[in-house]
């Protein structure tokens, strides 16, 4: 009996195509995609103190509204499909109401002017009952080869130019109902 | 007569500059262009060894600067070709020997007397860089299908693009390894090139003749069997603005190996 098994392994063995993957198979897969992570942050000079900066700038305006787990708020890019966002994680332990909102927003207000422009959307989510809340921006995945290589007109300017451009940003975040806000760049 | 001057860098060390600036230059001279290599890797000289010139090096660039020469007397002839011709970098000085003011002389200079100057710029994003970037035009960025090589090659290109003097900046892939391109274990061609974003002017396969060549200070695109030799030489017509495929890396099969295919191509089937 086990001649045969041997025969059939042997035979199989020959047809089986030699180079097929066993293991690792994904590695290259794993690399490109670490890899376009952090070109996009090398990309953007983001550093990790301007990051910070972003983090505790962020902190300030959400509890305004919201009573959050700051210890576990997180914020990274990621890959998704052909974009890079940055997401923003944030354990939401209690929404706060409306007496200790205002309380806030004038003590704030005092200090510096605030675009209230976003707050409004908030303040829709403010009576639901999540236990997290996650705001995605989208960020453009920064052009920032020459023209001579990539000849692109639209891409001269900063990002509020491309704002602008209805073809090239389909921002959606003023008539988003649900608790994200996405602005989702349409261009790959 | 009013050349090219193309600077070859890659940020990182290891992945093929010298290599791909002594076969482009021997290829472009083979086809009857007078051309200058620059070796601005003071201190880290290697473009002469790989060419097999070592032993006729007299004066160097920096003699050149430091005006103990005329820029003539600091040009060695490749032993092969006429046309090709090395300024060799001073082993025993850094990059400090050099200003990115002095060495854009040098090659304007060059340039005014050949068809193209390729200038072998040395690993790193320091002085070094900058001095070799100074006096090119194009640019052509080496890099190999590993992460490190082509963030630093990423960085690289992000430093270029800024410079105005440079019109064009493209990209070689280097050291290729087909067979672990098929098993999903490195990165394909059109990865890297979707990453980093530029033209491809090659795309060289990993060979070991690559070795024996430096060796025997005789680069690769001379011996005419070998595939580095021919994706070089591929290169070399790109650059002269020839539109040629790249080459099919796939191994050749044998009749056992076509076999498998089919044997492959019904399992996958069923």
């Amino acid at each position: 009996m086990s001649i045969f098994t041997d025969i059939y392994n042997t035979v199989a063995k020959f047809f089986r195509q030699s180079d097929e993957p066993v293991i690792g198979e994904a590695s290259k897969a794993v690399a490109a995609n670490r890899l376009k992570l952090v070109l996009m942050q090398d990309r953007t000079n983001l550093t990790p103190k301007v990051l910070e900066q972003m983090r505790g700038e962020m902190i300030d305006l959400l509890s305004k509204y919201l009573e959050m787990d700051k210890d576990m708020l997180e914020l990274n890019f990621e890959q998704e499909g052909d974009q890079v966002a940055l997401m923003l994680s944030i354990p939401v332990i209690r929404a706060k109401d409306e007496d200790e909102i205002e309380a806030a927003t004038q003590s704030t207000d005092d200090l510096t002017e605030e675009d209230c422009s976003e707050d409004d959307d908030l303040e829709q989510n403010e009576d639901e009952n999540v236990e997290e809340n996650e705001i995605e921006q989208a960020v453009k995945p920064k052009k920032r080869r020459s023209k001579k290589i990539t000849p692109p007109e639209d891409f001269e300017g900063c990002n509020e130019e491309i704002i602008t451009e209805p073809n090239e940003l389909d921002c959606s975040s003023s008539s988003n109902e649900d608790q994200n806000v996405v602005c989702e760049s349409t261009e790959a | 007569m009013t050349g090219r001057v193309i600077v070859i860098t890659s940020g990182k060390g290891g992945v093929g500059k010298t290599t791909t600036s002594a076969n482009i230059g021997t290829a472009l001279a083979k086809e009857g262009y007078k051309v200058v290599l620059i070796d601005t890797d003071l201190g880290l000289r290697n473009l002469d060894l790989l060419l097999g010139l070592e032993n006729r090096i007299v004066y160097t660039i920096v003699d050149v600067i430091e005006e103990r020469c005329k820029l003539k007397q600091a040009l060695v002839k490749d032993k092969k070709n006429p046309n090709l011709q090395l300024l060799a970098a001073a082993q025993t000085r850094d990059k400090s020997a050099v200003s990115a003011e002095q060495l854009k002389e040098i090659c304007d200079t060059l340039k005014e007397q050949n068809d193209f100057v390729l200038v072998d710029c040395p690993a790193g994003i320091e002085q070094g860089f900058q001095n070799a970037v100074a006096g090119a035009s194009e640019a052509i960025v080496v890099t190999t299908p590993e992460m490190s090589a082509i963030r630093d090659a990423d960085r690289i290109i992000g430093l270029l693009g800024p410079k105005e003097e440079i019109t064009s900046v493209k990209l070689l892939l280097n050291r290729v390894r087909p067979s672990l391109i098929k098993t999903n274990e490195m990165m394909s061609v059109d990865d890297v090139a979707e990453i980093l974003e530029i033209p491809l002017v090659g795309i060289i396969p990993e060979d070991t003749g690559i070795i024996t060549s430096t060796n025997k200070g005789d680069p690769i695109v001379n011996s005419e069997d070998a595939l580095a030799g021919k994706a070089y030489r591929n290169v070399a017509q790109r650059i002269l603005g020839e539109e040629v495929p790249f080459l099919d890396l796939d191994e050749p099969k044998g009749f056992v190996e076509k076999i498998k295919n089919v044997f492959a191509k019904l399992k996958a089937k069923v």
